[in-house]
């Protein structure tokens, strides 16, 4: 392709595109801008100055260098899926695009590790060594898309990390452009636990405010030799968190433990991936186990064994490897079928003590009926990560205003019953405000210093992740202001 | 600029504005973009997002954008156009799309408005006005072959059509093989034009009507004649009605919705007799199920569409459903499957053609990864976004095996591209159709049970 000169008058577009190599590399016009006003968070939108798509490490850190000298905001996007809208370019940032940088660089299978770009895709790891017996285990229900970079920044979790641990347990290095340009590599040779500050788990899910990562070492898994899963269909919710309860008690460790209520039934049936789940139940468990051939036999009896102890109306194990991929379609695209039974959907992000789960659900139930907005309950039942979906219709006034409140209401029984406000989907702006449900002032001040030694001027996604200490009271009046 | 910026700036979800900026008929339809929850899971099933990684490239961005017009908040403008005819109508994105968000029928329409709002003009529309209007839905007019080869000249397409002579596109031993078969020089529709019914081999079991579609029947006059061996061998009485036309799908593609709406009427009408109407190239018979969708704001029209596209048909799909006869002769090759778009995901068609070409003894089956993505033939997308095609084709040949000696498929386009591929990227493998394959097996089992030599 012939590089094509930029011609605007706004001399940063034209500088901006000489680093990029071109027009092919910038969008700058609104029209191209529009698709960038959001991300999976749909409720704040804002135009980007430009969206950039740099090739390399080196043409994001002149990106950033000549960002920082001009005091123009910036800030990183993967393949824009994250729930919290951490890639809403709130100030009118320049949007540096990593979708070009999506090569997996090596594979290490010896010493088990990968190293891939930030654009790379979480499932095509997977799919690039499976056939070499190996896996990348973190698994967001959004891995068809979501970038590692993404992953990393959001430290990402999924139906399969209740064994296996959240992404930042399978990150062994990056590197990093720092907000001034600055390259830097943590930990790239792979070395477990390097002496000193744990800078890779402070920059995982640091949400993009501490730097744009260009290069992550990850983990890769071996195969398990062997795999079942099962179904079962509850009539009461207690029933189905009591046996996961059980099951956890009972020593088992589930790959997975999943659980849907019946609201979220009715979406994933009424969507592209059907599994014929019947209609009148008030909740499924969709449960893992994998590991060594010997023992899964045995765990597999003993889950069965709870369930029915529970009063499960039926349960049953998969048959075969297709049915299997049937069940986790309808569950890993449970979000999006919500599009099948509502106009938009607000998810939030709570985590629980197992235990409460029926306090819970019940209590939200209560805020469903007291906004009249009905919520439906995806849950990551294994570890307590429960995401309450909240249905409205954004053409509706006044419904946005009411999801809203209602997906706040949600977070505040989580954190009544000692839980917390986010557990993989991050703060982003949704929930700057609900920081404050489980910090005080002093411990927030605490953590954007951190960030200021990162990130001194605040040019790098800013207005993301902590509510203003002091001002909270300003911006919320401002949220509403902006709502009306 | 032609955005409203106060508008861009700063627009909450919850303020729509009522004026839109469709002004035509037949305008993009609310229910379908309200689906959207942009979570943006249809990404990377899109090839144009693939090639450029950019959002306004991606199903989410298009239905993004479409709805924009619909809130007032963009115009029907080139800018607006670009991303909207850059998409290949490849369906991929309805089959990864959880809420059922309908992209295909939104880009579609869209276009429809476009193409009102700024008529193509310069060479595209003189091309295009060409091709859609003059040349498809007139069957005589498309028997002059050379007025399509003209059409084929700038993707590079008239290579292949002259290195290949397009009815030889397979194996060197299966071309031997096709000397033998009964010679195909004539399209189909003028072949049986004085037949009322082709009948079937043996008992008759059922009827079936053939679309023999208008380039297919003047460029594959061969598959054609092996569907209608293939359906008569398994006891159906064949029907081709004369007064059938075009499918239209590549005027609707082009936003042409008016023809499209006419060619439909005139198909409803030539198959209203038939119970069941059997097509063999995939992007067809999307259409044909699809032709309800044109006539949303026709009530009577609309119901005749329905009735109509309930009687459609893929051939693998009714081989199928409706049992046919296992060719026991062997046919020794090592092959592998592509995906047609308007197979898999515009008619959910994917284990059929696949159970079929396994049926056949002797047939190995490689897997292709991404079987299911798009070559990059899109109707005469490969004319009027050639460099887009050109990368989408790549990368699709990237996916093929190399130690295969043929590529199945079920649609006429995607054998041309694919055909344009393999000489493209000097690979060698040959490209057929399924029912091409399943016919030869048939007539070789023929000539053997005849003590005729088969080689
Ligand atoms: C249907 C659906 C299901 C989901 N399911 C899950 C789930 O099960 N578990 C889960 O954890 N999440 C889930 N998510 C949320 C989302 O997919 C994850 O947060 C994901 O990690 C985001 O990746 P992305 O590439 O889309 O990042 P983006 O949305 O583009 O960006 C997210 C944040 O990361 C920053 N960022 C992106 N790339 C970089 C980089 N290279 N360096 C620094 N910062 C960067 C951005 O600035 C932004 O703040 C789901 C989302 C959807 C829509
Ligand atoms: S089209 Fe479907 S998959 Fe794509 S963003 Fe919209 S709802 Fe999600
Ligand atoms: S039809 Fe194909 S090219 Fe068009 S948006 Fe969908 S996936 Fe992309």
């Amino acid at each position: 392709m012939a590089v094509k000169d930029v011609k605007t008058k706004d001399q940063h577009i034209e500088n901006l595109a000489k680093i990029v190599g071109g027009a092919q590399s910038i969008l700058y016009k609104k029209e191209d801008l529009l698709a960038y006003d959001c991300d999976g968070f749909t409720i704040h939108r804002h135009l980007p100055k430009a969206v950039v798509f740099p090739k390399s490490a080196e043409e994001v850190a002149q990106i950033v260098k000549y960002c920082n000298e001009h005091d123009l905001p910036f800030l990183a996007r993967g393949a824009g899926t994250g729930l919290s809208g951490g890639a809403i370019p709130l100030n009118g940032e320049v949007i540096i695009s990593l979708t070009k940088m999506k090569r997996l660089l090596s594979v290490d299978l010896e010493n088990r590790r990968a190293v891939v770009e930030p654009g790379f895709i979480n499932l095509k790891l997977t799919h690039s060594i499976s056939n070499k017996g190996y896996y990348y285990a973190p698994d967001p229900s959004s891995q068809y898309c979501c970038t590692i970079g993404g992953n990393v920044a959001e430290n990402a979790g999924g139906a399969h990390c209740l064994k296996y641990g959240v992404t930042t347990n399978h990150i062994l290095g990056m590197e990093v452009v720092l907000p001034n340009g600055e390259m830097i590599e943590i930990n790239t040779n792979g070395v477990l636990d390097p002496p000193g500050y744990d800078l890779l788990g402070l920059l995982t899910g640091s949400e993009g405010t501490l730097g744009i990562v260009t290069k992550i070492t990850v983990r890769i898994l071996k195969n398990p030799e062997a795999k079942q899963t099962v179904l079962a269909y509850f009539d009461k919710v207690s029933d189905a968190s009591q046996a996961v309860s059980d099951i956890i008690s009972a020593g088992i460790v589930p790959a997975a433990l999943e659980m849907m209520d019946k609201t979220a039934i009715e979406g994933v049936e009424a969507a592209a991936f059907p599994v014929g789940h019947p209609k009148d139940i008030e909740a499924l468990l969709l449960i893992e186990v994998d590991g060594i051939s010997a023992g899964i036999d045995e765990q597999i009896h003993e889950i069965l064994e709870v369930c029915r102890r529970r009063n499960v109306r039926e349960v049953k194990v998969a048959q075969d490897e297709k049915e299997r991929e049937r069940w986790w379609a309808n569950r890993k695209t449970g979000f999006g079928a919500m599009g099948a039974i509502s106009p938009d959907y607000l998810v939030q992000d709570g985590v629980i003590p197992r235990s409460k789960l029926p306090e819970v659900l019940e209590r939200i139930k209560q805020i469903s009926e007291k906004y009249g907005l009905r919520i439906a309950n995806i849950f990551h039942a294994g570890d307590g990560n429960l995401h309450p979906l909240v249905l409205f219709d954004a053409r509706k006034p006044g419904e946005t205003e009411k999801a809203l409140a209602a997906g706040s209401e949600c977070l505040q029984v989580c954190a009544d019953v000692g839980g917390s406000i986010t557990g993989e989907h991050g703060v982003g702006i949704e929930k700057r405000e609900e920081m404050r449900f489980i910090f005080t002032d002093e411990e927030i001040i605490a953590q954007t210093n951190i960030r200021d030694v990162f990130n001194p001027k605040n040019l790098l996604n800013a207005g993301k992740l902590f509510p203003t200490p002091g001002r909270c009271v300003e911006v919320k009046r401002n949220e509403k202001e902006k709502m009306k | 600029m032609s955005v409203r910026e106060s508008d861009l700036k700063q627009a909450p979800a919850c303020t729509v504005t009522s004026l839109g900026n469709y002004l035509w008929s037949d305008p993009p339809d609310e229910s379908k973009w309200a689906d959207c929850v942009h979570c943006g899971m249809c990404l990377e099933s899109c090839p144009t997002y693939e090639q450029t990684g950019q959002e306004q490239h991606s199903p989410r961005g298009r239905v993004h954008l479409i709805k924009s017009v619909a809130e007032g908040k963009l115009e029907v403008n080139e800018a607006f156009a670009d991303p909207v005819f850059a998409c290949l109508d490849c369906r991929a994105c309805t089959t990864a799309c959880p809420a059922d968000v309908d992209v295909g029928g939104l880009i579609e329409e869209a276009r429809g408005q476009i193409r009102q709002a700024m008529p193509l003009t310069g060479w595209k529309g003189a091309v295009s006005k060409f091709f859609l209007e003059g040349v498809f839905p007139h069957a005589n007019r498309l028997h002059l072959l050379g007025s399509l080869l003209k059409f084929y000249q700038k993707s590079g397409l008239q290579k292949v059509a002259r290195k290949t002579r397009l009815i030889h596109i397979m194996p060197e031993h299966l071309v031997e093989m096709e000397a033998i078969l009964p010679e195909v020089k004539q399209p189909v529709r003028k072949k049986y034009k004085h037949a009322d019914v082709i009948k079937a081999k043996g008992e008759t079991k059922r009827t079936v009507a053939l679309l023999t579609g208008c380039v297919m029947d003047v460029m594959f006059s061969d598959i054609n004649e092996a569907t209608i061996n293939v359906l008569t061998r398994n006891g159906n009485d064949v029907v081709i009605p004369q007064n059938q036309t075009c499918c239209g799908a590549l005027h609707v593609h082009a936003g042409d919705r008016e023809t499209g709406r006419k060619l439909a009427k005139q198909n409803i009408e030539a198959f209203k007799e038939a119970e069941k109407v059997i097509v063999n190239a995939a992007g067809c018979g999307c259409m044909l199920k699809e032709y309800p969708e044109l006539f949303r704001e026709d009530h009577e029209w609309r119901e005749k569409a329905e009735q109509f596209a309930a009687k459609v048909e893929d051939i693998s799909k009714y081989l199928h459903d409706t049992g046919y006869e296992k060719p026991k002769a062997e046919i020794k090759t090592r092959i592998t499957y592509h995906d047609a778009c308007h197979l898999a995901h515009g008619q959910g068609i994917r284990e059929e053609p696949r159970d079929i070409l396994l049926s056949i003894p002797g047939v190995e089956m490689v897997h292709m990864p991404n079987a299911d993505r798009c070559c990059g033939s899109a109707g005469i997308y490969n004319i009027t976004h050639s460099e887009m095609a050109g990368a989408v084709l790549k990368s699709k040949m990237e996916h093929v095996p190399e130690d295969v000696e043929m590529i199945s498929m079920g649609n006429p386009g995607c054998m041309l591209q694919m055909a344009l591929g393999v000489l493209k990227y000097g690979r060698n493998q040959k490209i057929v159709h399924t029912v091409q394959l399943l016919d030869w097996a048939y007539q070789k089992e023929d000539r053997l049970k005849e003590g005729k030599s088969w080689r």
